[in-house]
C-alpha cells in the first residue's frame, strides 16, 4: 500500500517543523526519512502513524484518507528508538497483544506467536519480561510485535540507534531481510546515513521541516540536489572550495586558489554565475605530482589513517582546505608541498546563493 | 575475609541489634503489658515477662460490650469506655477504606492527566500540591470544622473521610505523578498503534507498570488517615462515632490510666497494619524507589 502526503504541516506553537510536504512513499518500498536531529523527521513519522496530529495537509494509504483516524485503525506497525515493550507483560504477550485487542481467540494467538518468535529466533525467552533481556533481544520482540500483525505500513523510528555497532550491523542485514518477506511498504527515520544508504530503496533528506532530495541512494550521494545534501551525505564529507568561471583560451576553466582547472565538462556554464562553490568527495581527490599540469599546489595540513585508507588534508589556500582519501599506502608527512587533483566527471558544482546544483547538460 | 572486615561486620551487626531492640522494645513491652493481670502492671521492679497471663484486657475490649448489654436491663451506668472498642476499630477501618479508595483513585487519575495532557496550570499544580502538603494540618482542621457544620456532617464518619481525602490527595497525587512522569509514553503510543482504545491502554498498560506507585500512594493514605488524632478529636464527639486513636484516649479518665486496656487497644491497633505492610513490602520498595531508576 503506497503511502502518499499533501501539503502535510505542522507547527509546536510558533516552531514550524514541517513545511507543507508532499511526497509518495511507493508500494513495497523500504523508504528512509534522513537528516540532522531537529529536522522534522520523527514528526513525520508519527503524523504518518497518527500519533501526532497534522497542522493542515492529508495523509492518503493506498488512496484512501487516514488523516482522522486514530494509530489502531490504521493497520501500521511502529518499532521505537526505546522499543518500547510493556514492562508488565512477558514477551508472547508483548508480540500477542495486538493480537489480542483486536479479539483474535488465544490458541490462534499463540501460534502466529509462536511462528514470529520462530522466524526471529526469539523462541526460548517467550516467557520472560522485557527486563531480562539484552537490548538486541528487546529489539527482536519489538519487530515481532510489529511483524505479528501482519501491517500494511512499516514505521521504524531510529530503531538501531540504542545497539553496539555490532549488533547494528546484523541487525541492518536483518532488518532489510524482514521488510522484503513482510511485502509491506515501509518507513524508516534515521541520523544515520550509513543505515540510510544501506538499508534503503529511496531517501527523503530532510533538514529544517523541508525535504532536500527525494530519490534513491544513488541519486542522492552522485548527484546530490544542493549544498546541504552534499554535505550531508558521504563520509568523510564532501569537500567544497569557492571557485570563479573563466576561460583560457577559449575553453572554459574554473579558477580555484589562484590556479585554473579545466571546466567539468557536464555543466553548462552558459547561465551560471560567475562565483560557485565546488564540491568533492574525498574520494575523488587524487594527490599528484608537484610539477603535474593543472594539479593544485598545497601544504600537508594534518594526516588521519582510517584502516585501509589514509585522509590527507591538504591547504591549498590561506584557510582552504581539501581532504583526499587515498591508499593508506600513500604517506604525507606535515608541511610537505604536495598536489592535488580532482576527478573532473565527479566535480559538483552549486549556486552559492540558492545553494542549488548547477545544471547539468 | 580479613579479621578486620569481621570486626566491621560484627560492629554492623551490633549497631543494627541495638537500632533494632530501640525500635522494637516499645512494642515488646505493650504487648507483654496487655497480657498482664491489673496489679502486675505496676509490680516493682517491673517484670517483662508476664508472671500471670491473662487474656482480660482482650476480653474487656472484644466482648466488654456483649458482656454489658447481657448484664440487663437495670443496669444504668454508662457503659464502660472498653464496650466501644469495637465500634472505634470499624469506624477507622471503614474511615481508613474509604479515604484509601477515594484519594487513591481520584489522585491516579489526575496525576496521570497531569504527566499525559497538556492544560494550564499543568506544571504548576504538582507543586502547589506539595506546598499545601506541607502545610501542617493543624492549620486546616478548624476552618474545615466550620465547613462540617454548614454542612451538617459534624460527628459522621464522612466528615473524617473528607477531612482526610483532603490532607492525603494532594501528596498521594504528587507520588503519583512523579510515578508517572518515570513511564515512558512510548510503552502507551505503541498500545495505541497496537490498537488499543485510550481507556484500554491506561487499563492494560498504564496501571500495571504505575502498580507499585499505587500501591505507595495508597499505603501513605491508610497511614495518615488510620494513625490520625486531630481530625477524630475535633470532628467528632458521640462515644460510639469516634476513631480508635480518639477514642482509647477513653482509657486515661483524669484520675488513674489504664495501662492494661491502653496496651491491648495498641496491640490491636497495629496488628492491621503490621498485617499490610508485610503483605505488601516488596510493592513498597518498589514504589519509593521508583522515582530514583528507570526500570
Amino acid at each position: 500500500m503506497d503511502v502518499r502526503i499533501e501539503g502535510l504541516s505542522k507547527s509546536f506553537g510558533t516552531n514550524q517543523v514541517l513545511k507543507s510536504l508532499d511526497m509518495t512513499f511507493p508500494e513495497r518500498q523500504f523508504v528512509t526519512l534522513l537528516g540532522p536531529s531537529g529536522c522534522g523527521k520523527t514528526t513525520l513519522l508519527r503524523m504518518i502513524a497518527g500519533l501526532e496530529r497534522a497542522s493542515a495537509g492529508a495523509i492518503y494509504f493506498g488512496g484512501h484518507r487516514v488523516d482522522h483516524l486514530s494509530p489502531g485503525d490504521r493497520n501500521i506497525a511502529m518499532v521505537f528508538q526505546s522499543y518500547a515493550l510493556y514492562p508488565t507483560m512477558d514477551v508472547a504477550a508483548n508480540i500477542g497483544y495486538g493480537l489480542k485487542v483486536r479479539g483474535m481467540p488465544r490458541g490462534e494467538r499463540a501460534e502466529k506467536v509462536g511462528i514470529v518468535a520462530k522466524v526471529l529466533e526469539i523462541g526460548a525467552l517467550l516467557a520472560r519480561k522485557p527486563r531480562a533481556l539484552s537490548g538486541g533481544q528487546r529489539q527482536r520482540v519489538a519487530l515481532g510485535r510489529a511483524m505479528v500483525r501482519k501491517p500494511d505500513i512499516f514505521l521504524m523510528d531510529e530503531p538501531l540507534s540504542n545497539l553496539d555497532a555490532k549488533l547494528r550491523t546484523t541487525m541492518r542485514g536483518e532488518l532489510k531481510r524482514f521488510h522484503l518477506d513482510l511485502e509491506t511498504t515501509s518507513i524508516y527515520v534515521t541520523h544515520d546515513q550509513l543505515e540510510a544508504m544501506t538499508m534503503s530503496d529511496l531517501v527523503a533528506v530532510m533538514n529544517q521541516g523541508v525535504v532536500q532530495q527525494f530519490g534513491t541512494p544513488e541519486e542522492v550521494y552522485d548527484r546530490p540536489a544542493n549544498l546541504f545534501v552534499a554535505g550531508f551525505i558521504g563520509s568523510p564529507p564532501m569537500n567544497f572550495a569557492d571557485v570563479e568561471v573563466g576561460s583560457e583560451a577559449g575553453a572554459p576553466v574554473l579558477r580555484i586558489a589562484g590556479r585554473a582547472i579545466p571546466a567539468p565538462p557536464q555543466f553548462d556554464f552558459a547561465a551560471a554565475p560567475r562565483h560557485l562553490t565546488l564540491g568533492i568527495r574525498p574520494q575523488d581527490v587524487r594527490m599528484a605530482a608537484l610539477d603535474e599540469p593543472r594539479a593544485v599546489p598545497g601544504t600537508v595540513w594534518i594526516t588521519e589513517l582510517i584502516g585501509s585508507e589514509r585522509l590527507i588534508e591538504v591547504e591549498i589556500a590561506p584557510k582552504m582546505r581539501v581532504t583526499a582519501e587515498v591508499k593508506s599506502d600513500i604517506r604525507a608527512s606535515l608541511n610537505e608541498a604536495v598536489a592535488v587533483t580532482f576527478d573532473a566527471s565527479r566535480v559538483h558544482l552549486f549556486d552559492p546563493t540558492t545553494g542549488l546544483a548547477l545544471a547539468r547538460r | 575475609m580479613t579479621a578486620r572486615d569481621v570486626a566491621i561486620r560484627l560492629a554492623l551487626y551490633a549497631l543494627l541489634a541495638a537500632v533494632t531492640f530501640l525500635v522494637c522494645f516499645p512494642l515488646i513491652w505493650a504487648f507483654f503489658t496487655s497480657m498482664k493481670p491489673k496489679d502486675e502492671i505496676f509490680l516493682w521492679p517491673p517484670t517483662l515477662w508476664p508472671n500471670t497471663w491473662t487474656l482480660e484486657n482482650y476480653r474487656a475490649l472484644l466482648v466488654g460490650r456483649d458482656a454489658y448489654f447481657q448484664a440487663g436491663a437495670n443496669n444504668n451506668a454508662a457503659p464502660p469506655p472498653s464496650a466501644f472498642f469495637l465500634d472505634w476499630f470499624w469506624n477507622s477501618v471503614i474511615v481508613t477504606i474509604g479515604t484509601t479508595v477515594i484519594t487513591t483513585i481520584v489522585s491516579t487519575l489526575a496525576a496521570y492527566s497531569l504527566t499525559r495532557f497538556s492544560f494550564p496550570g499543568q506544571r504548576a499544580v504538582p507543586y502547589l500540591a506539595l506546598v499545601g502538603y506541607m502545610v501542617p494540618s493543624i492549620i486546616f482542621v478548624f476552618p474545615m470544622f466550620l465547613v462540617m457544620v454548614d454542612l451538617r456532617l459534624t460527628d459522621t464518619l464522612l466528615s473524617l473521610v473528607f477531612g482526610y481525602v483532603c490532607i492525603t490527595l494532594p501528596f498521594s497525587m504528587w507520588l503519583m505523578w512523579a510515578f508517572f512522569r518515570g513511564v515512558p509514553i512510548e510503552i502507551e503510543e505503541a498500545a495505541l498503534v497496537d490498537g488499543a482504545s485510550r481507556l484500554r491502554v491506561f487499563w492494560e498498560i498504564v496501571l500495571p507498570t504505575a502498580w507499585p506507585g499505587i500501591v505507595a500512594a495508597a499505603i501513605f493514605t491508610v497511614i495518615v488517615s488510620w494513625n490520625d488524632y486531630l481530625f477524630g478529636r475535633v470532628f467528632m464527639n458521640s462515644m460510639e462515632n469516634l476513631p480508635l486513636t480518639v477514642g482509647v484516649m477513653h482509657f486515661f479518665d483524669g484520675t488513674h490510666v489504664d495501662w492494661g486496656l491502653m496496651m491491648a487497644s495498641s496491640v490491636l491497633m497495629t496488628m492491621p497494619m503490621a498485617i499490610l505492610f508485610m503483605a505488601l513490602q516488596r510493592h513498597l520498595v518498589a514504589g519509593f524507589g521508583a522515582g530514583a531508576v528507570k526500570g
